[in-house]
């Protein structure tokens, strides 16, 4: 017979099978890596010579790259699922769709937050930037409430996207209206640190940052039961 | 024509047993958009019974496994499973029921324990550890229990997803079309496996080979166009004769 079924054991069981089988394939965070270092070399190379206070600038060259980043390794978060009809297994176990949302969502951000975490000091060094450790830690705050709205509506969006054919497509088509007004906030929150603006109008980003989170989470508890049902 | 068979043909819908219904299914329809996939399905299949379910492709017989499986939701018509409305009582029903299908539901990328272990999770498997040992050892794959399921043959990932689906002890088990890509070794462990487990657990089949599906089966079903075409006991049936209602049903010819 089988125990209650712990709902954090399932969410860290789909978090854990996440991470076993990209470690074994390492296909989204490479992926991941190389095109946002790419961008960043490309950025730093087209930009560096011409503008001179590239602090000013700095947060929307990075967030333009982590953006297209991230929806790279959104569009490839359901594949595993799609394998072999696990989607279907995974559906059929006595799990809480919302569980499925958070198990997937916490992947997604864990994938996120390690490129970032490597990919943000390349950033720095390649734009010459400097910051104290008190801001850098603002500064790393806000990045990761960013990534937890990207992860929420992109695990979202792609579970909408993997049941369609152009689902390349439908996944940036669909993220990047809705991701917008985090994106706004978390340019002029990340630019606001880097040139040294007033903490008060970067809490105010941050602020904004965190209430579309919840207001995102919250959109993908009640919905996720019937986005991801037939 | 025989009067038997005559006999046969005429009756489509077999008349309750008086044991327990295991599966309850009334006035079961489903429509997807205007497309109607199954119309006013009902039938009733006691606890311990073997249902094979036939029909051409597109009969909607997959579909009728998904409402069971509480993956689609009927567009008309009440269904229970163990007892159980599969859309009140959804989790309670996933942790009853097992699905073996043609495709194995297995991440790629995990071992065969690794599989075994998030499924466990899944369902709150106790003990886990010595239910896959237990599992692994059946259906003879504890040899590779730490191999990526990606290296396995199509027959060793059907076995280990024989495995998958028996890991939480399900009551009620679906198998759609299972004996696809087995080889006769395959064929025979999966078939020793349902024999242990025959007795404690209801099934429906899926299959389109119709000497093992009846020689399984306590009854038999075709499905046609998405509505019941025959539905017999099987003691009243022998392969000859069923192949031939399967014809006429199929291409109309009664």
């Amino acid at each position: 017979m089988s125990a209650k079924v712990s709902a954090g054991k399932q969410v860290f069981a789909i978090v854990k099978k996440d991470v076993l089988a990209e470690l074994r394939t390492k296909e989204m965070v490479i992926a991941m890596f190389l095109f946002v270092v790419l961008a960043m070399v490309v950025f730093s190379q087209a930009f560096g010579v011409i503008l001179n206070d590239l602090d000013r600038v700095g947060g929307g060259l990075l967030w333009v790259a982590f953006l297209f980043m991230s929806m790279l390794g959104l569009n490839r978060s359901f594949v595993h699922e799609k394998d072999e009809g696990c989607l279907e297994g995974l559906l059929m176990s006595p799990i809480d769709r919302p569980l499925i949302f958070f198990g997937k969502m916490l992947g997604n951000l864990l994938f996120l937050s390690i490129v970032e975490l490597f990919a943000v000091p390349i950033f720095f060094v390649l734009f010459r930037l400097e910051m104290g450790a008190s801001m850098a830690g603002i500064f790393l705050a806000t990045i990761f409430l960013s990534n937890i709205g990207i992860a929420c509506v992109g695990t979202l969006l792609s579970t909408i996207s993997i049941n369609t054919k152009t689902r390349d497509l439908m996944l940036p088509i669909l993220f990047m209206p809705v991701i917008i007004p985090l994106l706004i906030a978390a340019v002029s929150a990340t630019g606001g640190i880097m040139s040294g603006e007033e903490l008060t109008e970067v809490y105010g980003s941050m602020r904004f940052i965190a209430v579309y989170d919840i207001i995102f989470l919250l959109v993908a508890y009640a919905l996720y039961d019937y986005v991801i049902s037939e | 024509m025989p009067k038997q068979m005559a006999e046969l043909l005429k009756n489509e819908k077999q008349p309750y047993t008086g044991a327990h219904a295991e599966i309850e299914v009334t006035g079961l329809s489903k429509y997807f958009g205007k497309r109607k996939v199954l119309t006013k399905i009902s039938f009733e299949l006691e606890k311990g019974g073997f249902l094979s379910l036939f029909g051409p492709n597109g009969a909607g017989k997959t579909t009728l496994v998904k409402i069971l499986s509480t993956l689609v939701a009927p567009s008309e018509g009440t269904v229970s499973v163990a007892g159980l409305d599969p859309y009140k009582n959804s989790a309670a029903i996933r942790s009853k029921i097992g699905l073996i299908s043609h495709s194995p539901l297995l991440y790629l990328d995990l071992s065969a324990e690794e599989n075994l272990r998030f499924y466990g999770a899944m369902y709150g498997v106790d003990n886990v550890d010595a239910r896959i040992d237990e599992l692994l050892e059946q259906v003879e794959l504890d040899h590779r229990r730490y191999d990526l399921v990606r290296t396995f043959s199509k027959g060793m990932m059907q076995r280990l997803a024989i495995a998958r689906a028996l890991l939480h002890r399900p009551s009620v088990l679906f198998l759609d079309e299972p004996h696809t890509g087995l080889d006769p070794h395959a064929v025979d462990i999966f078939e020793s496996l349902l024999d242990t487990i025959r007795q404690d657990h209801t099934f429906i089949m899926i299959t389109h080979n119709i000497e093992r599906g009846l020689a399984l089966c306590s009854k038999a079903m075709i499905l046609y166009n998405g509505q019941i075409a025959f539905y017999q006991n099987k003691a009243d049936l022998d392969t000859e004769m069923f192949n031939e209602i399967y014809r006429r049903k199929v291409k109309g010819e009664c």
